[in-house]
């Protein structure tokens, strides 16, 4: 063998050869995204959802470096089909291990056990009528679903999502991006990584996305509404809530139960005040470890080979109509609130029921003072912005108990 | 297919499925009532529950109710020479304090002479 041989080889099993072969331009293109991802996550300017951005960001580059096997799946453990006899599970690539606990919803309801513990349901026990304008909100979903299903018949069949497929893409709406990977990875984990993507990049955008929508929908007497001081919620109330809310919620949807479960678990480590170190680490040491395995396995779900096609680009469509549409609703309920309450409400505090949470609420207290410098929006809007975690989780379990058979 | 029939419907679909347009219709409207629905009980316990606290609250104040010296009006101030107590300025200068202490009791609504401030420190940039 000539030292020239040898040199052939080695290029030809390079990563760096693969990536000019046949369909190795789409890992290339990756790549790039992945480092816009990186410059938009980290640079002073934009800082765009860093603490996500910057995992899911490097899982993409991790996934799309050709020949690594950190996502491969050799013993076919993620699909019963595909399984190996006699295979080890630790044949997998290391990314792919990870990955299990966002294909078996680990991830997605620890998340959702620290946003518990951080959350705060004062305000919407405070004004229970946040909890409508929270459901209202999730109005998107159920419109980005028609028109996911729409596509196929539009096309003539040319693109078209499946009915698993649509309602993923529909829970995008609900701005809550653990429960849309959630349901993505039970309904149709091959678009898992669109379907997360656009979720919390729209959630980054929410204060460039709403305010036109709320603008257009209100009037300027409507903005300028200052509400009064919410009520005083005392201890006991708020140990109860929790409690009870998921008795309610799993006993009518027993498919939203472990989203709605570990949520409310959380907020009682919260509020129960006996277990403090519990609550902490559930909203800091915890709630960063599985931010960092679930932000990096779901970028890495983003391969080239699979992520460009048609299909993404609608997926980013289709988010940003969800979540235009969810705004919307609430707005909308929110406006037919203040006519009932003879003006007592203001409209602006029916965004946040999308449940990106605080970011929502943040748009409606601004939104408020620009028209109204005494106006102290923020309280009013948590209501419906924790209203709207709820809900999704709600509507999720509904879209799961629908098409999850 | 009878819409209303969740449990019936959840046996019929699979995420393979491909639905129609009306089909899909249905689901929607579905969905959002029961969203509608199970919010809006949520909000019917937290009304309920609130309004048990609020009459067991009322029962507790009546039986504690002792005659005691009447407080004084909200707003009046306090006499002349008179003070509200010991303020400790922590590398904070008295014109500052009294802007923060005049900008506290804006934003909250309390008047001064009912607010009582134990101490204003300056923190450190991070």
């Amino acid at each position: 063998m000539s030292i020239v041989d040898v040199f052939a080889g080695l290029w030809s099993s390079s990563g760096l050869s693969q990536l000019f072969t046949a369909d190795g331009w789409k890992n290339l293109i990756m790549i790039i995204v992945a480092l816009v991802f990186l410059f938009l996550a980290i640079h002073p300017k934009f800082r765009f959802e860093p603490l996500l951005l910057v995992p899911i960001a490097f899982g993409i580059l991790l996934a799309n470096m050709p020949s690594t096997g950190l996502m491969a799946d050799p013993a076919g453990l993620m699909d019963e089909a595909q399984m190996v006899e006699g295979a080890h599970w630790y044949n997998d690539g290391v990314l792919r291990l990870i990955y299990a606990g966002v294909k078996s919803s680990i991830f997605p309801c620890l998340i959702f056990l620290g946003i518990g513990a951080m959350t705060d349901f004062g305000p919407l026990l405070a004004n229970p009528i946040s909890l409508l304008l929270g459901a209202a909100a999730q109005l998107g979903i159920y419109v980005a679903f028609m028109i996911a299903i729409s596509i196929g018949k539009i096309t003539g069949g040319a693109v078209s999502f499946t009915a698993g497929e649509a309602a993923a893409i529909g829970i995008i709406g609900g701005a809550d991006g653990p429960t849309a990977i959630l349901t993505a990875s039970k309904l149709a984990p091959q678009l898992l990584a669109p379907i997360a993507l656009a979720a919390y990049s729209y959630m980054a955008l929410i204060p460039l996305i709403q305010p036109p929508i709320m603008k257009l929908l209100t009037t300027k007497k409507e903005r300028e509404v200052e509400m009064k001081q919410l009520r005083e919620v005392s201890k006991v109330e708020k140990i109860i809530f929790p409690v009870v809310v998921f008795i309610i919620v799993a006993l009518l949807i027993p498919d939203a139960a472990s989203l709605v479960g570990f949520l409310m678990l959380g907020n009682l480590f919260k509020e129960c005040g006996v277990t403090e170190r519990l609550s902490e680490t559930a909203q800091n040491s915890l709630t960063n470890i599985v931010t960092i395995m679930l932000g990096t396995t779901v970028g890495a779900t983003a391969n080239g080979q699979d992520f460009i096609q048609v299909k993404t680009i609608l997926i980013v469509i289709l988010g940003l109509v969800a979540f235009s549409f969810s705004t919307a609703g609430g707005v909308i309920l929110g406006k037919l609130l203040y006519l009932i309450t003879g003006g007592k409400i203001n409209p602006l505090i029916g965004s946040a029921g999308v449940s990106a949470v605080p970011m929502a609420a943040r748009v409606s207290q601004v939104e408020g003072r620009k028209y109204n410098p005494k106006n102290f929006l923020l309280m009013h809007a948590m209501g419906p912005n924790v209203a709207g975690v709820i809900g999704s989780a709600v509507a999720a379990g509904f879209m799961l108990l629908m098409f999850n058979h | 297919m009878e819409i209303n029939a969740i449990a019936l419907a959840a046996n019929v679909y699979t995420p393979d499925t491909v639905l129609g347009i009306s089909e899909a219709l249905k689901v929607s409207i579905t969905g959002v009532c029961v969203v509608m629905f199970e919010l809006a009980l949520i909000a019917c316990f937290i009304l309920l529950m609130a309004k048990i606290f609020k009459l067991a609250n009322k029962n507790k104040k009546e039986e504690v109710k002792k005659p005691v010296e009447a407080p004084k009006p909200a707003g009046t101030p306090l006499a002349e020479g008179n003070s509200a107590g010991k303020l400790d300025l922590i590398d904070v200068d008295e014109p500052t304090a009294a802007v923060i202490m005049a900008i506290v009791s804006d934003q909250s609504g309390i008047p001064l002479n009912r607010l009582n401030f134990k101490s204003i420190k300056k923190l450190e940039d991070k």
